[in-house]
């Protein structure tokens, strides 16, 4: 765990040494010790690159302790961050900020920010009363409704795509900001977001003790004294804020939340107090680093950050997961 | 004199609109070990999750040492009675001392760790069943008879007064059963209170001091293993033919003869 809270500043600094303007680590940390003095490298430092790598930060953190929380929950290993549908609510928010108001903005938010933030809390909340309609809530009630409410909202988006028929440009950032993107933030975004995912992944560690009785059955965990709809509800709760902050900062990134839980779990073991403080601490190095390379890589053209996860995440996580099924047959 | 461990007073229960327990009425006295038998479906499971409110009954009252189990607190509960389930399934690649583990969360708040008195009942637990060599397999990856253990470690690990076991030899080999029989004697006779599903009517007699036969009436007969286990009881609660029975079970000698009124 120190381990990986040193990989995660050394992370910050490299990553924030990468870019056009290719910076000394010595800048970098002089900056972190000064920042208030004037000059290029500050100015591009504090300016630029360190709420753009914090922002990755605190997303890959988020998403990834939101995986550990809902792959816990659900007892499966394919949940991630937005199976319960946040992605759809989203997805439109995010859209109607990108169409309508693209301009508007708020204490360093965006429209699109806010509105991606609402999107996936209300989802959230619709998701939860659909499924309860019936009575007592059923895990799997609360997977199909969270599939169907998604899959609705994010069709809704298309509406917005087919009114757009002058110019290109709200569609190319739309399909960028659905593959994930993470931009620049305003420092006061930043500063109301990362307590808002610190503050959530600290109240998940307790959740996540229960978790570990969850994992024997819903009903066995009940037998053992847990109250198993409050461990849901809190789950559910805290996956959302946090799944909510990071779209509000980077659009939808795939496979963080699902990849960096897993590659966790091969390593360190599935106790999931231990797993959700390492995936905060690994999911934000791993996306840092991703959002590294897809802004410099071919820069000046940025790739979707989204499609860099994928790219870097699915043949570390095949070859884990290869070594690990040789292991067992051993 | 001292109340039954475990009562059940006048409990009815039915699924959907079928009624499965019809003002079922027994006592579990302290120190017993009672073999609860039926066919498949009567009830059986049923019955142990009303005995651990994971159902509430219809009408009637379940009392924990003369206390009524509404009123056992939640974390209460799980320290005076365990429930060994039929399966257990675990996803990811837990290991078995962190399994064993969960039988410690009744006595452990949300935010506290484990203590070195937690330890110690883990792994006396572990010893018991003699899993001690094991607690750092993969649960996923055991056999049937070494699952079965584990299970009944957890439930050792809340330290109850009573145990429930519901089905506890199904799916193991004649060697595992008997050697399963023999751990819950042992475990019976250092003070634990047993109350276990089973479905093998040859392992009662021998094991079980007092039986609760769920027969299809809905109705029940409850008394000593001699008494009820006896072919015409056994026929008509399992439909089967005289013949057919006596090929797989031999019934004991009855301790005294005893006149059984069906309804």
């Amino acid at each position: 765990m120190a381990l990986l809270f040193v990989g995660l500043l050394l992370t910050i600094v490299v990553a924030t040494a990468f870019g056009p303007v290719r910076l000394t680590f010595a800048d970098v940390l002089r900056t972190f010790l000064h920042p208030s003095r004037a000059g290029e490298a500050q100015a591009i430092i504090v300016g630029l690159r360190l709420p753009r790598v914090l922002a990755a930060a605190l997303v890959g953190g988020a998403l990834a302790a939101t995986g550990v929380l809902f792959q816990g929950l659900f007892r499966n290993p394919l949940a991630d961050p937005f199976v319960l549908g946040t992605s759809g609510g989203a997805a439109l928010g995010g859209a109607l900020g990108i169409f309508l108001i693209p301009t508007l903005s708020f204490a360093g938010f965006s429209a699109t920010a806010v509105l991606a933030f609402c999107g996936s809390i209300l989802t959230m909340v619709l998701v939860w009363y659909l499924a309860r309609a019936s009575g007592h809530l059923a895990m799997e009630t609360l997977l199909l409704a969270g599939f169907a409410i998604g899959t609705m909202l994010n069709s809704a988006t298309v509406v917005f795509e087919l009114h757009e028929e002058a110019s290109n440009s709200g569609l190319r950032v739309l399909a960028a900001w659905l593959h994930g993107e993470i931009g620049v933030p305003a420092w006061s975004q930043l500063a109301l977001l990362a307590p808002l995912v610190a503050i959530g992944i600290l109240l998940a560690l307790p959740v996540a003790g229960r978790l570990n009785t969850l994992a024997l059955g819903e009903e066995y965990a009940a037998q053992l004294g847990v109250d198993v709809a409050r461990v849901r509800v809190a789950a559910v709760i805290l996956g959302s804020l946090l799944t909510a902050a990071a779209v509000s900062l980077g659009g939808l990134i795939g496979f963080v939340g699902l990849l960096v839980p897993h590659f966790l779990r091969i390593l360190i073991g599935p106790s999931h107090v231990r797993l959700i403080a390492a995936s905060a601490l690994g999911g934000a190095i791993f996306l840092i680093l991703s959002d590294t390379f897809a802004r410099t890589l071919f820069a000046p053209t940025e790739i979707p950050v989204g499609v860099f996860t994928a790219f870097l995440g699915g043949p570390a996580f095949l070859y884990l997961l290869n070594r690990r099924s040789r292991e067992a047959t051993q | 004199m001292t109340s039954p461990l475990l009562e059940f007073r006048n409990v009815s229960f039915s699924r959907g609109s079928r009624l499965l327990l019809d003002r079922l009425s027994f006592a579990v006295e302290k120190q017993d070990m009672v073999g609860l038998l039926g066919p498949n479906g009567i009830g059986k499971t049923t019955l142990l999750r009303l005995a651990t409110r994971l159902l509430r009954p219809e009408s009637g009252e379940i009392l924990l040492q003369g206390k009524p189990l509404v009123e056992w607190p939640r974390r209460g509960l799980p320290r005076c009675i365990a429930l060994v389930p039929q399966e257990l399934e675990v996803p990811f690649n837990f290991c078995v001392e962190e399994i064993v583990a969960q039988g410690r969360v009744p006595y452990l708040p949300l935010f506290a760790r484990t203590t070195s008195n937690d330890r110690k009942a883990i792994d006396t637990a572990m010893d018991a069943v003699d899993i001690l060599a094991l607690r750092r397999r993969i649960y996923s990856e055991l056999s049937g008879g070494e699952r079965q253990r584990v299970k009944i470690a957890i439930g050792l690990a809340q330290q109850p007064q009573l145990m429930l076991l519901d089905e506890p030899t199904q799916h193991l080999d004649i060697g595992r059963q008997i050697e399963l029989m023999s751990l819950l004697r042992d475990l019976n006779q250092q003070g634990l209170t047993i109350l276990a599903a089973v479905h093998d009517l040859n392992l009662v007699t021998e094991n079980f001091s007092s039986v609760i036969l769920l027969t299809p009436e809905p109705s029940w007969i409850t008394g000593p293993a001699a008494d009820v286990m006896q072919p015409q009881l056994l026929e008509r609660a399992f439909s089967v033919g005289q013949s057919e029975l006596a090929q797989y079970f031999t019934a004991p000698a009855r301790s005294e003869l005893i006149e059984v009124q069906w309804d």
